[in-house]
């Protein structure tokens, strides 16, 4: 883990709303994992509070990480231009650990697709992904080269405007005979991870699950306490620094 | 090279630079950043004689150079403190300053009881809800603060005490005389403001909690303007906080009489902030060519 100054290379719009930032590095940072984060500075100083955002693309001393604009932070974000220098904190958290998987269902939705992506990318070459994941509309669709890392890919609109109408939990559902996947990974919208518990539960899937977790944040490294999420028996954990990847039944959605 | 070392109640710290309770847990995630043995102190994260799970999520929230926390008392209660994290802060050579609170008044007298000898400092947090209080915080009326600072203060024999006043009140300098004469050793300011942020789609609050405390930058006038008039009230030691990010930042909170500094919100915006302004501090002395950090303590003339 390190605190850099990080120099910006680009940030450029990938769809509707969504931005690639891609930071060049001072220094090495150490090895990062698809599932981990990185908490970035705004360029805002009035923004005291930095953005934790899933590493996406790393590529030598470069990191990308892609955000959706949603408050003013991140909407800040969108304006920096190359060459600015932003303050990073990084690698953070645990990640999606494959090893021992062979076969790998992904299921994401919206901005949850971008720490999948650093998982496929990570493990493409030696393991089979069965991906499913749900966009709003073609418009928000990205990185679809990426994606199609995996050895299947299905892509889900609320609206059908691009691949099948629906969603990525039913997608899966609907196909899972088909494939014979040793674990599923996840990270979506807190309803889409809720629903996944639930249908797990109902059609009596043993399959481990692993989701990943969002929280508002402080440090990012576990000191602060203030990203907690409740584990199945009710303790706090740190969403920052126990997760935020975590087994779907040892956590509370 | 201007000497950094402050004696705060017969306490030596390397440099008047802390860690603010709360924002620095107890120092093991920061140690993975970089050394904290390069630190003054730390003060730990509050706790209580039991465990506690404190609030609701969201605990956090920001404003224009401000956040707000709700994070409430979650600790993992004095004994586990003293088993598991004493030993490694006593290891890195920092001085190490116990945050501690209670629910009732009692609470307070117990855990300094079993604080006592152990710990360089006991700092008291005044600011939560108290019983005795009727659920207010005890930090608020002259009269309890007395009170609670009296109890603490006799089931500590051998360790000095740090009373930490809120600035939720009406007089800071009656509230700062009244810990002197209950027996504190030393103040610190600010705690957190009370704050609320809304989330105007939902019409509620964006804190679980409701109202959370206010820190970081956007602050300091008002813990500068506390900590002068706080300095001024009391004969007793001050340290002060509350939004410092940069050593000029802490250079103005010694000239307006505190002995020593802490830093809290500005570790989330970087996580170096500390080790920065102790090396800035150090730096901005042999700029001025002053050899020593303690003279520019309370030196500062008003217009
Ligand atoms: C581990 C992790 C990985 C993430 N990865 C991505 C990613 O790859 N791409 C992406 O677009 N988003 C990601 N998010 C969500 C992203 O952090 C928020 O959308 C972003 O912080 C919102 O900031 P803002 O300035 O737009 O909102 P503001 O409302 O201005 O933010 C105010 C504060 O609330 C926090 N906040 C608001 N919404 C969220 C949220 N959903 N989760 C956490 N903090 C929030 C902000 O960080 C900030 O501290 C991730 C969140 C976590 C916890
Ligand atoms: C997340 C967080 C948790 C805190 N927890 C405590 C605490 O447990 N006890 C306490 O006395 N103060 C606590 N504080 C207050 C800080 O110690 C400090 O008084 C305040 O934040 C002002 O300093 P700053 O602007 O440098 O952060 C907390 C502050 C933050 C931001
Ligand atoms: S953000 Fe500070 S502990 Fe998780």
């Amino acid at each position: 883990m390190k605190d850099l100054l990080a120099t910006v290379k680009s940030n450029k719009k990938i769809a509707e709303n969504i931005y690639m930032i891609t930071l060049v590095l001072p220094e090495d940072a150490g090895k990062m994992h698809g599932g981990q984060f990185v908490n970035l500075s705004t360029g805002n100083g009035a923004n005291l509070l930095r953005r934790p955002l899933g590493v996406c693309i790393v590529e030598g001393d470069e990191v990308s990480v892609c955000y959706q604009v949603k408050g003013r932070g991140t909407q800040y974000l969108s304006t920096v231009e190359a060459g600015r220098k932003l303050r990073v904190l990084l690698p953070l958290g645990n990640w999606f650990d494959l090893d021992g998987y062979s076969d790998i269902a992904v299921i994401g939705g919206g901005v949850g697709v971008f720490p999948l992506i650093a998982t496929i990318r990570e493990y493409y070459k030696s393991k089979n992904f069965y991906s499913y994941i749900g966009f709003r509309n073609e418009d928000a669709v990205c990185l679809w080269n990426e994606l199609n890392k995996s050895k299947k890919l299905t892509i889900t609109t609320d609206d059908g405007s691009f691949g099948e109408k629906g969603n990525a939990v039913s997608a899966y559902l609907a196909d899972r005979n088909n494939i014979r996947a040793d674990v599923i990974i996840s990270c979506g919208p807190p309803v889409m991870l809720k629903i996944l518990k639930q249908k797990l539960k109902e059609e009596g899937i043993k399959t481990p699950c692993f989701v990943s977790l969002e929280e508002r944040m402080g440090c990012g490294m576990g000191a602060c306490l203030v990203c907690a999420c409740k584990s199945a028996s009710g303790e706090n954990l740190r969403v920052c620094r126990d997760g935020p990847v975590f087994d779907i039944n040892e956590v509370q959605l | 090279m201007a000497n950094l070392q402050v004696e705060l109640c017969g306490v030596k710290f390397k440099n008047p630079v802390i860690a603010a309770s709360g924002t620095f847990g107890f120092g093991r995630e920061y140690n993975l950043l970089y050394d904290i043995s390069v630190l003054g102190g730390i003060s730990t994260k509050g706790m209580t004689l039991e465990p506690r799970q404190g609030n609701s999520v969201p605990r956090i929230a920001e404003g224009a150079s401000v956040i707000l926390n709700s994070v409430g008392l979650q600790n993992p209660g004095v004994e586990h403190f003293i088993k598991e994290d004493l030993p490694f802060l006593r290891k890195k050579g920092v001085a190490v300053i116990a945050n501690v609170a209670g629910k009732t008044l009692e609470d307070y007298g117990e855990i300094c009881a079993r604080l006592d000898g152990l710990v360089d400092m006991v700092e008291l947090n005044i600011s939560c809800p108290n019983v005795r209080a009727g659920g207010m915080a005890l930090g608020i009326k002259p009269e309890n603060i007395l009170e609670v600072t009296r109890l603490s203060k006799s089931n500590l024999k051998k360790t000095p005490l740090i009373v930490k006043l809120s600035p939720n009140v009406e007089s800071i300098a009656v509230n700062a005389r009244a810990a002197e004469e209950g027996g504190a050793d030393c103040i610190s300011l600010i705690n957190t403001l009370t704050g609320m942020v809304i989330d105007i789609e939902r019409r509620k609050p964006l804190l679980a909690n409701n109202t959370g405390g206010v820190s970081g930058a956007g602050i300091k006038p008002i813990a500068v303007r506390m900590v002068y008039e706080a300095s001024h009230a009391v004969k007793i030691p001050v340290i002060g906080m509350g939004g410092i990010t940069c050593a000029e930042d802490a250079v103005e909170f010694l000239m307006a009489g505190a002995r020593a500094v802490q830093v809290g919100t500005a570790n989330f915006s970087n996580g170096n902030a500390m080790p920065e302004i102790i090396c800035g501090l150090e730096k901005w002395l042999d700029r001025h060519n002053i050899s020593d950090v303690n003279e520019i303590v309370n030196t500062l003339t008003l217009n």
